[in-house]
């Protein structure tokens, strides 16, 4: 426990007494909190601790005296902070409590249907459970239930049924205090009072998810899990979420071989009780038809051929042994498997091309990861705490959406001061009243209590991370480093990029080399800088490398022309992937591997804190990346010995933190931009959070509530080319274009913004780059 | 429709009478009503966009008072009250009587789009039950055949004045302005306070 988990003693503490017990607590304490201190627990629905009091559905009724002096009638538990002197009298000690319970419990059951049989919710629903422990035996009840039409879609991926809804409020407290999207509201009143939305616009937030799993009835429930099981015949796993470096703790339910759905898991230090929909929903690419069966080999003929893992590690063996190779890792690694390719690398390949940047990266970015080690010193906590956030091309929401609900949490608590460094004012930056800034020079107001954070996309601006750091040291403020993908921050740690060895060793450091190949028993380790991933792709492409191993790769992440580099030259493609893609498409040998629901094993998020998974689907007989790069070195005569997850954190962990000399801060000058005119744009792109990722593959109800494509506009540019919101606008250069409706929105004159990868806008491939072009912005 | 640089002027003039901006969701809902009669979808889109909500919580406010209409109510809305009193004093019987003669039921509008028929709620004005609103105006000490007189002469274009408020009785949008914040100037006319509200301060005066 940290000296801030410790008990604080400067806080006032409450006597009171529960039941006979007397319990003392810190004053503000709710009764109900009080008495689950004690083991007493009070029926309630509406209560959810990380939501503000409501006392909506009444379950929770008590007797409270105070001083001698009693309540005339029952109160709710949820609403009343305790004081000095209170009695309470739950049920369990109170006639009266637990009559005015039974009474609430049997009104609430008036309206309620009796279709637990058919419910999603029956075998795990409160109230199911609390009638059955804090209820009538018999129903009295001999009237007409009130019905509605059902189930009514309030966004294309949640359900609601009306009649099962006993008006907690849960959901619309948490779209509204949570998430910031109050797009649910309790609507109408007296018996027709029921859930909503404004009729035009759907349940559309990134979070809506989490209303499902704390709806107490099945009143909201899930498309893609309504009527698919019965939660007795699933069984869960703590899985850790594999979609970005937020690192969320995660439930997986698994039946007979199949994950049916998933669940926020509670970690207090990180994702609370909540995630996004994408960790929630985005899981059906598992099951994906173009899932790769089993090994295939390219024949003579072309085509890729079945074969059998001793044929295709035998073909794989051959095309890299003794060749120039490098390593294209992808960002979605474990640590271990991100462990086990730095390992091939060095050991098997006898190189440092290796990079587990599938994305724009640059080299000051590599400088940027090796000079700051891996002990980042910087927290969810510190978010918490700090007195002023910047954020430096990171959009919370979209890249990392459990950092945007705790920056929000503290916008809404305490008004947290919030930059951004942006020319696009967000829908989440408006959420969290974040001020816009174009220029890093102009960032003021920064002390050791603020924190940068810094996304992935600074690589894609000349200097960025000089700047960050400069700025940093000036102000003492603290850095943090969320780039998009879950596997990225295992990568760096683990040395899966050219110029750092595990541990954050510098390649460059002889006595670092040295270290890690007395672990890896080796002689010595290759001591040329690695080659960055756009550098391994232009060599494969002209001749300079003869092989490539690629993990999870998407080629359309990282530029226009990396298929085409590695078709070139006849480069030997080894391919290790779940599905296939346009890189198995190429690839001289595929080799399956397994998904993260397969496996176990760990992710660092971007605090360096561990993400522990155990394999979910027991029976699953597919082989991690780590297992089969070791079977592989095995077949190529030059072992890596990692025959297990546990082996290869084991192996890591014994390796250590470097503790010598890190590298030096990156010092690149800033470029300067000359100003666009006239049509002319800069084109400024990030990944919305629901896109045409990969990883969302098969799962259409996410889908539907995915950001539709858009050109943001300045009212400035929209007025000089004659559009109103909604008008369509192509977005050109040389390579394509994009055409998508206008939106008017709060954005520099001087540029434009699409998503970067949504359907009819996927900015690689249309326009040939991402961001910092300057395009040519027409009506359509 | 999209609404008037005027209507928009007058609905920040609305807003900027209170230190919040949400604090004017209600004056304004009621000066949509008095444009369309009802409250809009294209009103409530144009509300969330000036207060800064969402567009559901806009709705859950116009759902939750009954004083905004789902609907196009008639230019006169009868409200009779059926509350206890005023069901016991003849009210349950008017709202029968006049629910037959114009062939509406409770909610709807006759379709000539003159008159609209509601049972409301207790109007605070149970010494002179039964009592009929029409355009929240009062009409005191109903009787069936005055609330016959008093709809058939609004379907004409010639409503009886109201028992209290103003000499003559205006219509629903008209009456929303003033519900919006926007006075007709007729507040000060005709009486407020009836004789049998006032008779037990009346009698107190002459020391009985």
């Amino acid at each position: 426990m940290t000296p801030e988990n410790a008990v604080m003693t400067d806080v006032e503490m409450v006597t009171v007494v529960i039941d006979g017990f007397d319990v003392t607590v810190p004053k503000g304490t709710l009764v109900i909190r009080a008495a689950e201190k004690l083991g007493i627990q009070i029926p309630r629905f509406c209560d959810h601790p990380l939501l503000s009091p409501a006392g909506a559905c009444r379950q929770c009724l008590v007797d409270i005296e105070i001083n001698g002096r009693a309540f005339p009638k029952p109160q709710a538990s949820c609403t009343i902070p305790v004081e000095n002197g209170m009695i309470v009298k739950t049920q369990l000690t109170s006639e009266v409590a637990d009559k005015a319970q039974k009474g609430i419990m049997e009104l609430l059951l008036i309206n309620h249907p009796l279709d637990c049989p058919v419910c999603d919710k029956g075998g795990e629903c409160p109230l199911q459970n609390q009638a059955m422990s804090n209820g009538r035996s018999e129903s009295r009840y001999e009237g007409v239930k009130r019905t509605f039409e059902k189930p009514v879609s309030i966004s294309s991926q949640v359900l609601l049924d009306r009649e099962r809804c006993v008006l907690c409020a849960r959901c619309t407290r948490f779209s509204e205090e949570i998430a910031g999207d109050p797009f649910i509201t309790l609507n109408e009143r007296g018996a027709l009072q029921q859930v909503g939305i404004y009729e035009k616009d759907p349940f559309l937030s990134y979070f809506s998810g989490n209303t499902v799993q704390i709806c107490p009835v099945g009143a909201l429930t899930g498309a893609s899990y309504r009527f698919r099981s019965r939660p007795f015949d699933l069984v869960s796993t703590p899985s850790a979420c594999e979609h970005c470096a937020s690192g969320c703790s995660m439930r997986t339910d698994v039946r007979r071989g199949k994950t049916l759905r998933r669940l926020a898991g509670e970690d207090a230090e990180v994702n609370e009780e909540w995630n996004c929909d994408k960790g929630r929903w985005a899981f059906k690419y598992i099951s994906s038809k173009e899932r790769i069966a089993g090994p295939m080999v390219r024949g003579e003929d072309g085509e890729l051929h079945e074969a059998s893992w001793p044929q295709a590690l035998a073909r794989a063996a051959a095309g890299l042994k003794g060749k120039r190779a490098g390593v294209l890792v992808g960002g979605r690694s474990t640590v271990e498997d991100a462990y086990a390719y730095a390992k091939f690398a060095r050991v098997a390949l006898n190189t440092n091309d290796i990079d587990f940047r599938s994305r724009l990266h640059s080299d000051e970015e590599a400088v940027f990861l090796a000079s700051r080690g891996v002990n980042f010193n910087v927290s969810y906590r510190d978010l918490d705490k700090a007195d002023h956030v910047v954020l430096v091309d990171f959009e919370p929401e979209d890249e990392s959406p459990i950092v945007f609900l705790r920056l929000y949490k503290q916008v809404r608590k305490r008004g947290l001061k919030v930059t951004t460094l942006s020319p696009v004012l967000s829908r989440g930056s408006e959420k969290l009243g974040a001020a816009i800034v174009e220029d890093i020079a102009s960032i003021s107001g920064l002390s050791e209590k603020s924190v940068i954070v810094v996304g992935e996309r600074a690589a894609e601006v000349i200097g960025q991370f000089t700047s960050v750091v400069k700025l940093a040291q000036s102000t003492k403020a603290k850095v943090a480093w969320i780039p998009r993908r879950a596997g990225e921050v295992g990568a760096v740690v683990a040395g899966a990029i050219g110029n750092l060895l595990p541990g954050g060793r510098p390649v460059a450091d002889p006595a670092a080399r040295v270290d890690i190949a007395s672990v890896w028993g080796v002689e010595s380790l290759p001591a040329a800088h690695g080659k960055a991933t756009w550098e391994i792709l232009e060599a494969a492409g002209d001749g300079r490398l003869d092989a490539v191993v690629i993990g999870g790769v998407d080629p359309l992440d990282i530029s226009s022309e990396a298929l085409g580099q590695l078709l070139g030259a006849s480069t030997f493609v080894l391919s290790l992937e779940i599905s296939h893609s346009a890189i198995t498409a190429i690839a001289d040998v595929v080799l399956p591997v397994a998904a993260v629901s397969e496996k176990s094993g760990s992710f660092l998020n971007w605090e360096g804190r561990p993400r522990f998974f155990e394999k979910a689907i027991a029976d699953s007989l597919t082989r991690s990346d780590l297992r089969i790069l070791s079977m592989l070195a095995d077949e190529m005569g030059t072992p890596i010995n990692l025959p297990s997850s546990q082996a290869a954190a084991k192996e890591l962990q014994s390796i250590g933190e470097w503790d010598g000399a890190k590298a030096d801060a990156p010092s690149v000058s800033p470029a300067t931009l000359t100003a666009p005119s006239g049509d002319q744009a800069i084109l400024h792109s990030w990944r919305q959070l629901l896109d045409l990722g990969t990883l969302q593959n098969g799962e259409p109800n996410l889908a539907g509530t995915a950001r539709a494509a858009h050109v943001l506009i300045s009212a400035n540019r929209a007025k000089s080319l004659g559009l109103s919101n909604g008008d369509l606008v192509k977005v050109s250069t040389a390579r394509g274009s994009i055409t998508a409706p206008a939106q008017i929105g709060k954005i520099s004159d001087s540029a434009i913004w699409v998503p970067r990868n949504s359907i009819g806008s996927q900015c690689i491939a249309n326009l040939g780059a991402a961001s910092g072009l300057v395009v040519t912005v027409v009506k359509a | 429709m999209s609404y008037s640089p005027e209507q928009i002027s007058i609905m920040d003039s609305i807003i900027a009478r209170y230190p919040r901006k949400r604090s004017a969701i209600m004056p304004l809902l009621h000066f949509v009503q008095s444009i369309s009669g009802f409250v809009t979808p294209e009103g409530i889109e144009k509300i969330a966009e000036l207060l800064e909500l969402s567009t559901a919580e806009v709705t859950a406010v116009s759902t939750f008072y009954t004083q905004y209409k789902p609907e196009p109510v008639g230019e006169y809305h009868v409200g009779i009250c059926t509350n206890t009193l005023c069901a016991v004093m003849g009210g349950d019987a008017i709202f029968d009587a006049v629910s037959e003669h114009l062939g509406i039921a409770n909610d709807e509008t006759t379709k000539d789009g003159k008159v609209s028929l509601e049972r409301i709620e207790c109007n605070a004005a149970c010494d002179y039950a039964p009592v009929v609103m029409v355009n929240w105006e009062f009409f005191d000490n109903q009787t069936i055949q005055s609330v016959k007189d008093l709809v058939d002469g609004a379907r004409t274009g010639n409503p009886p004045a109201p028992t209290r408020g103003p000499k003559t009785l205006r219509t629903w949008k008209e009456n929303s302005a003033v519900l919006a914040g926007l006075s007709d100037g007729l507040a000060g006319e005709g009486p407020s306070a009836g004789h049998a509200s006032l008779l037990g301060l009346n009698l107190s005066k002459e020391g009985k």
